[in-house]
């Protein structure tokens, strides 16, 4: 962007991909249970949250022609290991409390993030947020209601709730990155008005009610992060990206055979 | 888990006018509910919404059944 000066462009840059990925990878996670949740109404939850997430991520891949990037490429042509999404996204959910405990802490994590650019200076994020975190409050909704109703559901429901918030948690924590250089360069510019572990605080004290209503262990939660391979740009520190599987549906590996030019 | 309730959803398109009844779903509790409610019925762009458990609307009268117990279709004259 011709606006911002180039380190804080190129980090504007970063961020604009590491939700684009998490959303639209979010969503296919989502889609995966529209058929198979364990009744209709939450499939349908399921279906709805999908199409969300996946018009966040097609809002956000466009956002990307303004630091000259080729969205196309961006959308079909990436290697796994380009991906910047929020690594425990890169495999599929093994069941319904995993996606659950996407639904109610990584959901609510990229929320946190975004609505910390609700007052933005970059325009073209700031315009398009209000809608999105409109969209998101029944996603936050539906996942907590969820959390909860396994905690009420017996000792073998809960803990098998609370091992699936556990096993996401260091890497959602961690994703909001170090107090670095990047951080402050991004509250500098206005970009956002909270980084890093302003913005970890703003999401422990959001998930900490829900896990404590539900009489969940927050000692997780409560874990400071371990920084050791974090890899700034992309926010994560596994280097490989989304498994095999996942990056043929979500490129659309098969589906380029059926396009037109 | 706990047992699914029939909840009934309405909704309306401006403030004024009066709710009218768009259909019903199964949920476990009034959260799930609200939620699900959102998900399957706000296609429109509807100005609230509601949803109500079955279990809690009362019946007043029902000049449809024969056998009516209620206070009102008791002292009713058949026909």
């Amino acid at each position: 962007m011709a606006t911002l000066p180039p380190d804080t462009g190129s980090a504007v840059r970063d961020l604009t991909l590491v939700l684009a990925d998490s959303k639209r990878l979010l969503g296919m996670r989502y889609a995966g249970w529209i058929l198979g949740a364990p009744e209709l109404e939450t499939g349908i939850a399921c279906a709805s949250m999908a199409q969300d997430e996946w018009g966040h991520g097609r809002l956000l891949y466009a956002l990307m022609r303004d630091f000259d990037e080729d969205v196309d490429r961006l959308e079909h042509g990436r290697e796994p290991g380009e991906y910047a999404n929020i690594e425990v996204l890169d495999a599929a959910p093994d069941g319904w409390p995993a996606l659950v405990a996407l639904n109610a802490i990584v959901d609510s994590a990229l929320t946190v993030q975004f609505e910390a650019l609700r007052a933005s200076s970059h325009a073209p994020l700031q315009s398009r947020v209000e809608k999105l975190l409109e969209e998101e409050r029944f996603h936050m909704a539906h996942g907590t209601a969820w959390v909860r109703r396994f905690a009420a559901s017996g000792a073998a429901a809960r803990s098998a709730m609370n091992a699936a918030i556990d096993d996401v948690l260091p890497a959602v924590l961690r994703w909001y990155g170090p107090d670095d250089d990047r951080a402050a360069s991004l509250l500098g510019a206005g970009i956002v008005d909270a980084a890093g572990s302003a913005l970890r605080a703003r999401f422990v004290e959001r998930l900490a009610p829900v896990l404590e209503a539900a009489g969940m262990s927050t000692a997780a939660l409560r874990t400071a992060p371990d920084f050791q391979s974090f890899d700034p740009a992309t926010r994560r520190v596994a280097r490989g990206g989304p498994d095999t599987a996942t990056i043929e549906k979500v490129r659309g590996d098969r589906n380029r055979a059926f396009l037109m030019d | 888990m706990p047992h699914l309730k029939v909840y009934e959803v309405f909704a309306r398109k401006s403030r004024g006018e009066a709710l009218r009844h768009i259909g019903n779903l199964n949920a476990p509790d009034d959260d799930l509910a609200r939620v699900y409610a959102y998900d399957t019925y706000d296609e429109e762009k509807w100005f609230d919404m509601w949803v109500v458990a079955r279990s809690e609307f009362h019946e007043v009268f029902n000049r449809g059944d024969a056998d009516a117990t209620s206070a009102v279709g008791a002292v009713r004259p058949a026909g």
